[in-house]
């Protein structure tokens, strides 16, 4: 064999090599840790109606606050998990300029308010109903729970894919008042529908 | 007619009868046959590489319904792709994306091939390719390069995985505040509400408490002091230490707020029965005894008492020292 030929046969051995390494690093990596698009950009807008129905809450009537928007379910055992904390983080920040807003995730309205009538719900909260998962999807929401946090000018600033707790989100949300951009975490898992 | 031209019109000919059958498989798409195509673009994004189209994922099936309303309202294959983007970001595609990293899943293959085409031209080109160096020449030669070939690789390899873990960093797991970087003094009041409230019965949620409270206390904001300072004494968790401090603090709040001598002392008294040598006990409540029902002889007392402590601080005993001259020299209390 030749010296160009040679040559020729070790760049295409190289590429192979990198080709594969690149594959193998790929392989595994849950798609839904993916850093989301939205942050930093504005927050997809929504108009959604309470679960009990009623007039909709629009993101743009709540704009000037922090909003900190969680997806939930009652057959999401992390979200049963994390409910006490985003319920005390609300009323705790009730006074301030923060508004919690929990959206049902791929149940009935009739299904999210039985499970809020044992789990609780904050004053300060709102709870609303995502028909055909419009709003999910504008957020890019894999698996629940997934919070999204947006800044007083309504741009997306912060995501914690998983189970969040009291002193996670109250942080979250003081460190977006003191002008930082959080960002993206994932503390544990996330589930979909049972029956998928 | 010459054979070229004839050529040239059944190419062009060929061309326009193609060019005609694309316009019309086009035209003749319908809404259903859209949303299927770009269903099948779409990988769900709760499955293993299916797409949207073919899923019966719940999540999948109400992105189809979006597309199908996208496709209704007349908007592009483009602009309904680009919002899912928007969203998702290229996780939801099933081709990967000619960008970042799967870039290479699009060149390899053509490189490969130039590559191959390449070694077939030059091999065409090269008829002597048989007269060149002795195999066993060839053999030794491969031999030296050989680990300079697995060097390269070694370091291609390298370099691709250290992109990928320093891609990762900058992506999940950075930015939010982690719990136990948390400096207390950078919390809110209402975080550490927020954490005492679903934390009632952990047994370190004392400290929380008391540092709370504290801070309530040092803004005078005492009705919200007040609560914690109490679970605090309540608290089957808290340390001695905690409760003298919860105590003395519910004492001092009792008399300055609502004027209750006696509420106050009963809880000092508590307070000292805990820790004797309670420095802020001892000189609060012969603060209140002097102050409130004129008791200066048991409040000299105390003040001599702390004043004995040999490792009293000295801004404490400037103050218990100038408190105790008042006494003595028979000064009303300020």
């Amino acid at each position: 064999m030749t010296s160009g030929l040679r040559w020729v046969g070790y760049g295409v051995a190289l590429a192979a090599v990198a080709f594969a390494v690149v594959l193998a690093s790929r392989f595994g990596t849950d798609p839904g840790l993916v850093e989301s698009p939205l942050l930093g950009q504005p927050a997809p807008e929504f108009e959604l109606a309470p679960l009990e129905g009623g007039d909709p809450v629009s993101l743009t009537d709540l704009r000037g606050d922090i909003v900190v928007v969680n997806f939930f379910a009652s057959w999401c055992l992390q979200c049963r998990n994390e409910h006490a904390a985003l319920t005390s983080t609300a009323d705790a920040f009730a006074d301030q300029e923060v508004t919690f807003v929990q959206i049902g995730y791929q149940e009935s309205p009739p299904e999210s308010l039985d499970y809020l009538e044992t789990a609780g719900r904050s004053e300060a909260a709102w709870y609303l109903a995502d028909p055909g998962s419009r709003t999910a999807i504008a957020y890019g929401v894999f698996g629940i729970p997934e919070t999204f946090f947006i800044d007083e000018s309504g741009t997306v600033v912060g995501k914690i894919i998983g189970e969040s707790d009291a002193f996670t989100l109250g942080a979250t949300i003081d460190a977006i008042a003191a002008g930082e951009v959080p960002g993206q975490s994932v503390t544990g898992d996330t589930q979909q529908r049972p029956d998928e | 007619m010459p054979e070229r031209l004839r050529t040239i019109v059944f190419a062009g000919l060929l061309v326009a009868m193609a060019a005609v059958l694309v316009m019309l498989m086009a035209t003749n798409e319908t809404e259903a046959d859209r949303v299927e195509s770009i269903g099948g673009r779409i990988k769900c994004p709760v499955c293993q590489g299916e797409p949207i189209a073919n899923s019966p994922a719940q999540l999948a099936r109400d992105m189809m319904e979006l597309v199908r309303q996208r496709v209704a309202e007349g908007q592009t294959d483009v602009a309904i792709v680009d919002e899912l983007l928007a969203s998702y970001s290229g996780a939801v595609l099933l081709d990967p994306p000619a960008s970042g990293w799967t870039l290479v899943l699009w060149i390899a293959p053509v490189l490969a091939l130039g590559a191959g085409v390449a070694v077939i031209v030059w091999w065409k080109q090269h008829p002597d390719r048989g007269t060149g160096p002795s195999p066993m020449l060839e053999m030794s030669r491969a031999r030296r390069l050989a680990p300079l070939l697995i060097l390269a690789s070694a370091f291609a390899a390298i370099v691709v995985v250290a992109g990928f873990f320093l891609q990762e960093r900058s992506g999940p797991n950075s930015g939010v505040a982690d719990i136990t970087d948390q400096n207390l003094e950078d919390v809110s009041n209402e975080t550490m509400e927020a954490v005492i409230a679903v934390n009632t019965d952990h047994p370190q949620v004392d400290g929380m408490r008391l540092a709370l409270a504290e801070r309530y206390y040092q803004e005078n904001d005492f009705s919200s002091a007040f609560p914690h300072y109490f679970a605090v004494v309540e608290s089957p968790n808290a340390n001695a230490s905690q409760v003298v401090t919860a105590l003395t603090r519910l004492g001092w709040m009792a008399w300055q707020g609502n004027g209750e001598a006696a509420t106050a002392i009963d809880l000092f008294d508590q307070a000292i029965d805990i820790d004797q040598d309670s420095t802020m006990a001892r000189y609060l409540k012969a603060q209140v005894l002097w102050c409130g029902p004129g008791n200066t002889e048991e409040a000299s007392a105390l003040l001599e008492d702390v004043l004995a402590e040999p490792e009293v601080d000295d801004d404490v005993r400037r103050f218990v020292t100038a408190d105790l001259e008042s006494i003595r020299s028979g000064e009303t209390c300020a």
